[in-house]
Protein backbone atom coordinates (compact mmCIF):
# COMPACT_ATOMS: atom_id res chain seq x y z
CA UNK A 1 0.00 0.00 0.00
CA UNK A 2 2.94 2.29 0.63
CA UNK A 3 4.59 1.67 -2.65
CA UNK A 4 1.21 2.46 -4.10
CA UNK A 5 0.97 5.92 -2.62
CA UNK A 6 4.51 6.60 -3.34
CA UNK A 7 3.92 5.84 -6.78
CA UNK A 8 1.04 8.29 -7.16
CA UNK A 9 3.34 10.69 -4.90
CA UNK A 10 5.84 10.73 -7.86
CA UNK A 11 3.15 11.40 -10.16
CA UNK A 12 1.80 13.96 -8.76
CA UNK A 13 5.44 15.30 -8.33
CA UNK A 14 6.59 14.84 -12.15
CA UNK A 15 2.89 16.40 -13.47
CA UNK A 16 3.70 19.16 -11.84
CA UNK A 17 7.62 19.32 -12.65
CA UNK A 18 6.29 18.75 -15.95
CA UNK A 19 3.82 21.62 -16.13
CA UNK A 20 5.16 24.33 -13.62
CA UNK A 21 9.25 23.87 -13.62
CA UNK A 22 10.42 22.55 -16.65
CA UNK A 23 8.60 25.38 -19.02
CA UNK A 24 10.31 28.05 -16.99
CA UNK A 25 13.74 26.05 -17.49
CA UNK A 26 13.81 24.17 -20.70
CA UNK A 27 12.67 24.89 -24.49
CA UNK A 28 9.30 23.69 -25.21
CA UNK A 29 11.00 20.02 -27.17
CA UNK A 30 13.21 19.44 -24.51
CA UNK A 31 10.73 18.73 -21.58
CA UNK A 32 11.18 15.08 -20.46
CA UNK A 33 8.12 13.24 -20.03
CA UNK A 34 8.48 11.90 -16.47
CA UNK A 35 5.20 9.83 -16.47
CA UNK A 36 6.47 7.66 -18.87
CA UNK A 37 9.37 6.75 -17.30
CA UNK A 38 7.41 5.70 -14.25
CA UNK A 39 4.89 3.76 -16.38
CA UNK A 40 7.66 1.76 -18.07
CA UNK A 41 9.32 1.30 -14.21
CA UNK A 42 6.26 -0.21 -13.11
CA UNK A 43 5.50 -2.95 -16.21
CA UNK A 44 9.27 -3.84 -15.29
CA UNK A 45 8.99 -3.70 -11.41
CA UNK A 46 5.56 -4.26 -9.87
CA UNK A 47 2.52 -6.82 -9.83
CA UNK A 48 0.09 -6.41 -12.68
CA UNK A 49 -3.09 -5.39 -10.10
CA UNK A 50 -1.28 -2.51 -8.72
CA UNK A 51 0.78 -1.79 -12.05
CA UNK A 52 -2.56 -1.47 -14.00
CA UNK A 53 -4.73 0.62 -11.36
CA UNK A 54 -1.25 3.21 -10.86
CA UNK A 55 -1.07 3.44 -14.33
CA UNK A 56 -4.90 4.18 -14.74
CA UNK A 57 -4.45 6.35 -12.26
CA UNK A 58 -1.40 8.74 -13.60
CA UNK A 59 -2.86 8.39 -16.97
CA UNK A 60 -5.92 10.12 -15.69
CA UNK A 61 -3.68 12.64 -13.92
CA UNK A 62 -1.61 12.93 -17.13
CA UNK A 63 -4.61 13.78 -18.96
CA UNK A 64 -5.67 16.26 -16.55
CA UNK A 65 -2.55 18.56 -17.27
CA UNK A 66 -2.77 18.08 -20.93
CA UNK A 67 -4.62 17.81 -23.96
CA UNK A 68 -8.29 18.31 -24.24
CA UNK A 69 -10.64 15.28 -23.09
CA UNK A 70 -9.84 12.84 -20.15
CA UNK A 71 -9.51 9.29 -21.50
CA UNK A 72 -6.31 9.49 -23.70
CA UNK A 73 -3.01 8.77 -21.63
CA UNK A 74 -5.47 6.91 -19.54
CA UNK A 75 -5.54 4.48 -23.22
CA UNK A 76 -2.21 5.22 -24.22
CA UNK A 77 -0.31 4.49 -21.22
CA UNK A 78 -2.43 1.19 -20.47
CA UNK A 79 -1.18 0.12 -23.61
CA UNK A 80 2.36 0.56 -22.88
CA UNK A 81 2.02 -0.86 -19.97
CA UNK A 82 0.96 -3.75 -21.15
CA UNK A 83 3.52 -4.41 -24.35
CA UNK A 84 6.36 -3.64 -21.43
CA UNK A 85 4.56 -6.63 -20.00
CA UNK A 86 4.58 -9.11 -22.51
CA UNK A 87 8.28 -8.00 -23.20
CA UNK A 88 9.23 -8.02 -19.24
CA UNK A 89 9.44 -11.66 -19.15
CA UNK A 90 12.16 -12.05 -22.09
CA UNK A 91 14.39 -9.15 -20.80
CA UNK A 92 17.08 -8.60 -18.29
CA UNK A 93 15.36 -5.60 -16.60
CA UNK A 94 18.42 -4.89 -14.44
CA UNK A 95 20.73 -3.38 -17.58
CA UNK A 96 21.06 0.12 -17.22
CA UNK A 97 21.11 0.35 -20.96
CA UNK A 98 18.23 -2.17 -21.78
CA UNK A 99 16.93 0.13 -19.61
CA UNK A 100 17.32 3.49 -21.75
CA UNK A 101 16.58 1.10 -24.59
CA UNK A 102 13.36 0.63 -23.47
CA UNK A 103 12.46 4.44 -22.68
CA UNK A 104 13.75 5.28 -26.31
CA UNK A 105 11.04 2.53 -27.61
CA UNK A 106 8.36 3.79 -25.00
CA UNK A 107 8.61 7.37 -26.40
CA UNK A 108 8.32 6.47 -30.10
CA UNK A 109 5.42 3.97 -29.11
CA UNK A 110 3.43 6.75 -26.86
CA UNK A 111 3.89 9.57 -29.76
CA UNK A 112 2.56 6.73 -32.45
CA UNK A 113 -0.47 6.05 -29.89
CA UNK A 114 -1.10 9.61 -28.86
CA UNK A 115 -1.29 10.21 -32.75
CA UNK A 116 -2.96 6.92 -33.66
CA UNK A 117 -5.79 7.77 -31.08
CA UNK A 118 -6.64 11.94 -31.75
CA UNK A 119 -6.79 10.61 -35.81
CA UNK A 120 -8.83 8.21 -35.15
CA UNK A 121 -11.14 9.54 -32.01
CA UNK A 122 -10.62 12.93 -32.26
CA UNK A 123 -11.01 15.87 -34.44
CA UNK A 124 -7.61 17.31 -33.84
CA UNK A 125 -6.20 18.66 -37.03
CA UNK A 126 -2.86 17.33 -39.13
CA UNK A 127 -1.67 15.97 -35.04
CA UNK A 128 1.45 13.42 -36.96
CA UNK A 129 3.53 17.04 -38.74
CA UNK A 130 3.47 18.42 -35.09
CA UNK A 131 4.15 14.96 -33.19
CA UNK A 132 7.27 13.27 -35.60
CA UNK A 133 9.04 16.62 -35.75
CA UNK A 134 9.43 16.91 -31.87
CA UNK A 135 10.59 13.30 -30.87
CA UNK A 136 14.19 13.03 -31.90
CA UNK A 137 13.95 16.36 -29.19
CA UNK A 138 12.17 14.51 -27.31
CA UNK A 139 13.86 10.78 -27.35
CA UNK A 140 16.65 13.51 -26.27
CA UNK A 141 14.85 14.64 -23.19
CA UNK A 142 13.04 11.79 -22.17
CA UNK A 143 17.00 9.55 -22.22
CA UNK A 144 18.83 12.09 -20.47
CA UNK A 145 16.12 12.50 -18.01
CA UNK A 146 16.01 8.55 -17.32
CA UNK A 147 20.15 8.17 -16.79
CA UNK A 148 19.78 10.98 -14.68
CA UNK A 149 17.38 9.16 -12.63
CA UNK A 150 18.92 6.21 -13.20
CA UNK A 151 22.32 7.87 -11.64
CA UNK A 152 20.81 9.38 -8.91
CA UNK A 153 18.86 6.20 -7.94
CA UNK A 154 22.06 4.36 -8.48
CA UNK A 155 23.55 6.74 -5.82
CA UNK A 156 20.63 6.48 -3.21
CA UNK A 157 20.37 2.90 -3.53
CA UNK A 158 23.01 2.15 -0.72
CA UNK A 159 20.12 4.00 1.66
CA UNK A 160 17.29 1.87 1.02
CA UNK A 161 18.86 -1.31 0.21
CA UNK A 162 19.55 -3.72 -2.68
CA UNK A 163 15.90 -5.30 -2.18
CA UNK A 164 13.70 -1.99 -3.10
CA UNK A 165 12.74 -2.95 -6.74
CA UNK A 166 14.43 -0.82 -8.62
CA UNK A 167 14.11 -1.96 -12.34
CA UNK A 168 17.69 -0.99 -14.20
CA UNK A 169 19.80 -1.53 -10.85
CA UNK A 170 21.45 -4.68 -9.92
CA UNK A 171 19.19 -7.09 -7.28
CA UNK A 172 16.24 -4.94 -8.51
CA UNK A 173 12.59 -6.25 -8.33
CA UNK A 174 10.83 -8.91 -6.37
CA UNK A 175 9.06 -9.71 -9.49
CA UNK A 176 12.22 -10.29 -11.39
CA UNK A 177 13.94 -11.80 -8.29
CA UNK A 178 17.89 -11.15 -6.85
CA UNK B 1 -15.86 -22.65 -23.57
CA UNK B 2 -15.56 -21.87 -19.51
CA UNK B 3 -11.89 -23.83 -20.47
CA UNK B 4 -11.24 -21.27 -23.62
CA UNK B 5 -12.17 -18.08 -21.57
CA UNK B 6 -10.17 -19.61 -18.03
CA UNK B 7 -7.40 -20.23 -20.21
CA UNK B 8 -7.05 -16.86 -22.18
CA UNK B 9 -8.88 -14.97 -19.14
CA UNK B 10 -6.02 -12.55 -18.93
CA UNK B 11 -6.28 -11.81 -22.72
CA UNK B 12 -9.30 -11.25 -22.58
CA UNK B 13 -8.82 -8.96 -19.04
CA UNK B 14 -6.58 -6.84 -20.79
CA UNK B 15 -8.81 -6.47 -23.92
CA UNK B 16 -11.49 -5.25 -21.92
CA UNK B 17 -9.33 -2.99 -19.91
CA UNK B 18 -8.20 -1.53 -23.30
CA UNK B 19 -11.64 -1.09 -24.70
CA UNK B 20 -13.25 0.42 -21.47
CA UNK B 21 -10.27 3.14 -20.98
CA UNK B 22 -10.83 4.07 -24.96
CA UNK B 23 -14.80 4.01 -24.45
CA UNK B 24 -14.13 6.78 -21.38
CA UNK B 25 -11.85 8.77 -23.76
CA UNK B 26 -14.44 8.57 -26.97
CA UNK B 27 -17.08 9.21 -24.39
CA UNK B 28 -15.11 12.43 -23.12
CA UNK B 29 -14.53 13.94 -26.89
CA UNK B 30 -18.19 13.98 -26.94
CA UNK B 31 -18.31 15.69 -23.50
CA UNK B 32 -15.69 18.09 -24.25
CA UNK B 33 -17.12 21.08 -23.03
CA UNK B 34 -17.61 19.64 -19.27
CA UNK B 35 -15.05 19.12 -16.75
CA UNK B 36 -15.32 15.48 -14.85
CA UNK B 37 -15.09 15.10 -11.62
CA UNK B 38 -11.87 13.49 -11.77
CA UNK B 39 -10.02 16.30 -13.41
CA UNK B 40 -11.61 18.93 -11.11
CA UNK B 41 -10.17 16.84 -8.51
CA UNK B 42 -6.95 16.68 -9.79
CA UNK B 43 -7.17 20.44 -10.62
CA UNK B 44 -8.09 21.59 -7.22
CA UNK B 45 -5.44 19.28 -5.45
CA UNK B 46 -2.55 20.46 -7.47
CA UNK B 47 -3.48 24.14 -8.13
CA UNK B 48 -2.01 25.39 -4.78
CA UNK B 49 1.74 23.33 -5.36
CA UNK B 50 1.61 24.96 -8.91
CA UNK B 51 1.19 28.50 -7.91
CA UNK B 52 3.63 27.33 -4.76
CA UNK B 53 5.97 26.47 -7.77
CA UNK B 54 5.49 29.18 -10.06
CA UNK B 55 5.99 31.92 -7.04
CA UNK B 56 9.33 29.87 -5.63
CA UNK B 57 10.36 29.92 -9.35
CA UNK B 58 9.87 33.89 -9.49
CA UNK B 59 11.55 34.61 -6.71
CA UNK B 60 14.58 32.60 -7.61
CA UNK B 61 14.43 33.68 -11.41
CA UNK B 62 14.12 37.21 -9.95
CA UNK B 63 17.03 37.12 -7.83
CA UNK B 64 19.31 35.19 -10.16
CA UNK B 65 18.41 37.86 -13.08
CA UNK B 66 18.23 41.14 -10.77
CA UNK B 67 21.28 40.77 -8.91
CA UNK B 68 23.30 37.23 -9.84
CA UNK B 69 23.53 37.70 -13.52
CA UNK B 70 24.23 41.00 -14.84
CA UNK B 71 26.11 40.27 -17.98
CA UNK B 72 25.68 43.18 -20.74
CA UNK B 73 23.23 45.25 -18.19
CA UNK B 74 24.63 48.48 -18.77
CA UNK B 75 24.58 47.74 -22.53
CA UNK B 76 21.16 46.57 -22.57
CA UNK B 77 20.78 49.80 -20.28
CA UNK B 78 21.70 52.04 -22.68
CA UNK B 79 19.60 49.77 -25.28
CA UNK B 80 16.56 50.20 -23.52
CA UNK B 81 17.42 53.61 -23.21
CA UNK B 82 17.29 54.68 -26.56
CA UNK B 83 14.46 51.92 -27.16
CA UNK B 84 12.43 54.71 -24.45
CA UNK B 85 13.02 57.43 -26.09
CA UNK B 86 11.85 55.76 -29.73
CA UNK B 87 8.42 54.63 -28.05
CA UNK B 88 8.04 58.23 -26.26
CA UNK B 89 7.73 59.76 -29.69
CA UNK B 90 5.78 56.72 -30.49
CA UNK B 91 3.52 57.20 -27.94
CA UNK B 92 3.15 60.84 -28.85
CA UNK B 93 1.81 59.25 -32.49
CA UNK B 94 -0.80 56.55 -30.85
CA UNK B 95 -2.17 59.13 -28.63
CA UNK B 96 -2.53 60.84 -32.26
CA UNK B 97 -4.31 57.86 -33.46
CA UNK B 98 -6.35 57.21 -30.87
CA UNK B 99 -8.42 60.54 -30.47
CA UNK B 100 -8.99 59.50 -34.74
CA UNK B 101 -9.66 56.36 -34.08
CA UNK B 102 -12.51 57.70 -31.65
CA UNK B 103 -13.65 60.50 -34.54
CA UNK B 104 -13.85 57.92 -36.96
CA UNK B 105 -15.53 55.21 -34.53
CA UNK B 106 -18.39 57.58 -33.92
CA UNK B 107 -18.50 58.61 -37.29
CA UNK B 108 -18.88 54.97 -38.64
CA UNK B 109 -20.99 53.65 -35.51
CA UNK B 110 -18.23 50.91 -36.20
CA UNK B 111 -18.08 49.18 -32.95
CA UNK B 112 -15.19 46.57 -33.64
CA UNK B 113 -13.72 46.41 -30.65
CA UNK B 114 -13.61 44.38 -26.86
CA UNK B 115 -16.02 45.82 -24.60
CA UNK B 116 -16.43 43.38 -22.20
CA UNK B 117 -15.61 42.98 -18.44
CA UNK B 118 -12.21 41.25 -17.70
CA UNK B 119 -10.48 39.71 -15.27
CA UNK B 120 -6.74 39.11 -15.17
CA UNK B 121 -5.02 35.73 -14.30
CA UNK B 122 -1.73 34.59 -13.63
CA UNK B 123 -0.53 31.80 -15.59
CA UNK B 124 1.16 28.70 -13.15
CA UNK B 125 1.45 25.84 -15.62
CA UNK B 126 1.97 24.79 -18.72
CA UNK B 127 1.01 21.80 -20.70
CA UNK B 128 2.56 18.25 -19.28
CA UNK B 129 2.76 16.95 -22.94
CA UNK B 130 5.11 17.84 -25.57
CA UNK B 131 1.94 18.21 -28.40
CA UNK B 132 -0.89 19.88 -26.62
CA UNK B 133 -1.03 23.46 -26.13
CA UNK B 134 -2.87 24.48 -22.69
CA UNK B 135 -1.81 26.24 -20.04
CA UNK B 136 -3.17 26.55 -16.52
CA UNK B 137 -4.29 30.22 -15.15
CA UNK B 138 -4.93 30.71 -11.30
CA UNK B 139 -8.51 31.28 -12.00
CA UNK B 140 -11.32 29.55 -11.53
CA UNK B 141 -15.20 28.39 -10.91
CA UNK B 142 -15.01 30.91 -7.64
CA UNK B 143 -14.12 33.74 -9.75
CA UNK B 144 -17.05 33.46 -11.89
CA UNK B 145 -14.95 31.94 -15.06
CA UNK B 146 -16.68 28.63 -17.07
CA UNK B 147 -15.63 27.16 -20.11
CA UNK B 148 -15.75 28.50 -23.12
CA UNK B 149 -14.53 32.18 -22.16
CA UNK B 150 -11.90 33.80 -24.19
CA UNK B 151 -8.77 34.25 -22.82
CA UNK B 152 -6.31 37.63 -24.29
CA UNK B 153 -3.25 38.84 -23.55
CA UNK B 154 -1.67 42.69 -24.19
CA UNK B 155 -0.74 41.20 -27.88
CA UNK B 156 -3.54 39.32 -28.89
CA UNK B 157 -6.22 36.23 -28.43
CA UNK B 158 -4.49 33.96 -26.42
CA UNK B 159 -7.08 30.52 -26.20
CA UNK B 160 -10.74 29.85 -24.51
CA UNK B 161 -10.93 28.39 -20.94
CA UNK B 162 -11.68 24.48 -21.75
CA UNK B 163 -11.35 23.07 -17.87
CA UNK B 164 -12.26 24.77 -14.77
CA UNK B 165 -11.96 24.13 -10.98
CA UNK B 166 -12.75 26.33 -8.15
CA UNK B 167 -9.52 27.95 -8.02
CA UNK B 168 -7.97 27.11 -11.65
CA UNK B 169 -8.62 26.96 -15.26
CA UNK B 170 -6.94 25.34 -18.43
CA UNK B 171 -6.69 27.47 -21.21
CA UNK B 172 -6.87 25.71 -24.91
CA UNK B 173 -4.28 27.65 -26.67
CA UNK B 174 -4.97 29.31 -29.97
CA UNK B 175 -1.59 27.28 -31.32
CA UNK B 176 -3.33 23.73 -30.26
CA UNK B 177 -4.33 21.23 -33.07
CA UNK B 178 -7.76 20.92 -31.84
CA UNK B 179 -8.03 24.86 -32.03
CA UNK B 180 -10.23 26.22 -34.42
CA UNK B 181 -11.29 30.17 -34.49
CA UNK B 182 -13.19 31.80 -37.38
CA UNK B 183 -11.18 34.76 -38.79
CA UNK B 184 -10.81 37.16 -41.15
CA UNK B 185 -7.77 39.78 -42.47
CA UNK B 186 -7.89 42.65 -41.71
CA UNK B 187 -6.93 44.46 -44.40
CA UNK B 188 -9.29 43.25 -47.11
CA UNK B 189 -12.01 41.25 -44.62
CA UNK B 190 -11.73 37.85 -46.49
CA UNK B 191 -12.91 34.90 -44.23
CA UNK B 192 -11.57 32.01 -42.82
CA UNK B 193 -10.76 29.48 -40.08
CA UNK B 194 -7.45 30.15 -38.16
CA UNK B 195 -6.62 26.47 -36.93
CA UNK B 196 -3.41 25.68 -34.58
CA UNK B 197 -0.64 23.78 -35.40
CA UNK B 198 1.69 23.55 -32.38
CA UNK B 199 3.67 26.91 -32.44
CA UNK B 200 1.73 28.67 -35.51
CA UNK B 201 -1.74 28.87 -37.00
CA UNK B 202 -2.67 28.42 -40.59
CA UNK B 203 -5.69 30.20 -42.33
CA UNK B 204 -7.87 27.58 -43.44
CA UNK B 205 -10.64 27.96 -46.25
CA UNK B 206 -9.16 30.97 -47.50
CA UNK B 207 -10.19 31.65 -51.26
CA UNK B 208 -7.62 30.98 -53.58
CA UNK B 209 -8.29 34.29 -55.74
CA UNK B 210 -8.64 36.13 -52.14
CA UNK B 211 -6.33 39.20 -51.95
CA UNK B 212 -3.93 37.95 -48.75
CA UNK B 213 -0.54 39.40 -48.43
CA UNK B 214 2.78 38.61 -46.05
CA UNK B 215 2.73 41.00 -42.51
CA UNK B 216 -1.48 40.84 -43.10
CA UNK B 217 -2.79 41.14 -39.81
CA UNK B 218 -5.34 38.57 -38.51
CA UNK B 219 -8.22 39.01 -36.39
CA UNK B 220 -11.23 37.48 -35.16
CA UNK B 221 -14.44 37.80 -36.98
CA UNK B 222 -16.26 37.00 -33.95
CA UNK B 223 -18.34 34.39 -36.23
CA UNK B 224 -17.81 31.40 -33.82
CA UNK B 225 -19.46 32.84 -30.93
CA UNK B 226 -16.58 32.56 -28.45
CA UNK B 227 -14.06 35.16 -29.01
CA UNK B 228 -15.18 38.83 -29.79
CA UNK B 229 -15.15 40.31 -33.65
CA UNK B 230 -11.38 42.48 -34.34
CA UNK B 231 -9.12 40.74 -31.43
CA UNK B 232 -5.69 39.99 -33.68
CA UNK B 233 -4.94 36.28 -33.84
CA UNK B 234 -1.48 36.86 -35.23
CA UNK B 235 0.16 38.44 -38.78
CA UNK B 236 0.31 36.31 -42.49
CA UNK B 237 4.12 35.06 -42.56
CA UNK B 238 3.71 33.12 -45.73
CA UNK B 239 1.12 32.64 -48.55
CA UNK B 240 1.45 29.85 -50.92
CA UNK B 241 -1.66 29.45 -54.01
CA UNK B 242 -0.81 26.13 -55.93
CA UNK B 243 -1.82 26.11 -59.92
CA UNK B 244 -5.43 24.39 -58.72
CA UNK B 245 -7.45 23.75 -55.65
CA UNK B 246 -10.00 26.23 -54.23
CA UNK B 247 -7.95 27.22 -51.10
CA UNK B 248 -4.67 29.27 -50.72
CA UNK B 249 -2.13 27.32 -48.31
CA UNK B 250 -1.92 30.51 -45.38
CA UNK B 251 0.57 30.29 -42.38
CA UNK B 252 -0.03 32.78 -39.70
CA UNK B 253 2.31 33.68 -36.79
CA UNK B 254 0.03 34.60 -34.03
CA UNK B 255 0.61 37.54 -31.74
CA UNK B 256 0.79 36.33 -28.62
CA UNK B 257 4.03 34.96 -27.18
CA UNK B 258 2.84 31.43 -26.00
CA UNK B 259 6.34 31.16 -24.38
CA UNK B 260 6.51 34.31 -22.22
CA UNK B 261 2.97 34.03 -21.31
CA UNK B 262 3.23 35.73 -17.60
CA UNK B 263 -0.48 37.14 -17.11
CA UNK B 264 -3.79 36.95 -19.50
CA UNK B 265 -7.16 38.55 -19.12
CA UNK B 266 -10.09 36.40 -19.04
CA UNK B 267 -13.35 38.30 -20.85
CA UNK B 268 -16.41 37.34 -19.08
CA UNK B 269 -20.07 37.79 -20.25
CA UNK B 270 -21.46 39.76 -23.39
CA UNK B 271 -20.28 42.54 -25.19
CA UNK B 272 -21.62 45.88 -22.86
Amino acid sequence: MRGFFLYLFFGFFFVLLQSSVFPVLLPPGLRPNLLLIVILYLGLSENFPRAVLVTLLLGGIQDSFSGTSLGLYVSVDLAILLLVRLLSEHLNAESPALLLLLIAAGTLVQNLLVGFCLTVFADAGPVMPILLPALPQQLIANLLAASFLLYFLLRLQPLFGTRSGLAGLVYQSKRHGS
Amino acid sequence: MRDLFRRYRYLFLTIALLLSTLLLYSYNLRQRGATTFFERSVLTLTAPFQASFDGAFDSVTGFWDNYLWLIETRQRNQQLEAQNRQLKAQLQQVAEVRLQNQRLRELLAFVDDVDRPALPAQVIGEDASNWAQTIVIDKGTRAGLRDGLPVVAAEGVVGRIIKTAPNSSRVLLITDASSAVAALVQRTRTRGVARGRGRELTLDYALRTADIKIDDLLVTSGMGGVFPKGLILGRIAEVKRDEFGLFQLVDVLPAADFSHLEEVMVLLGEDR
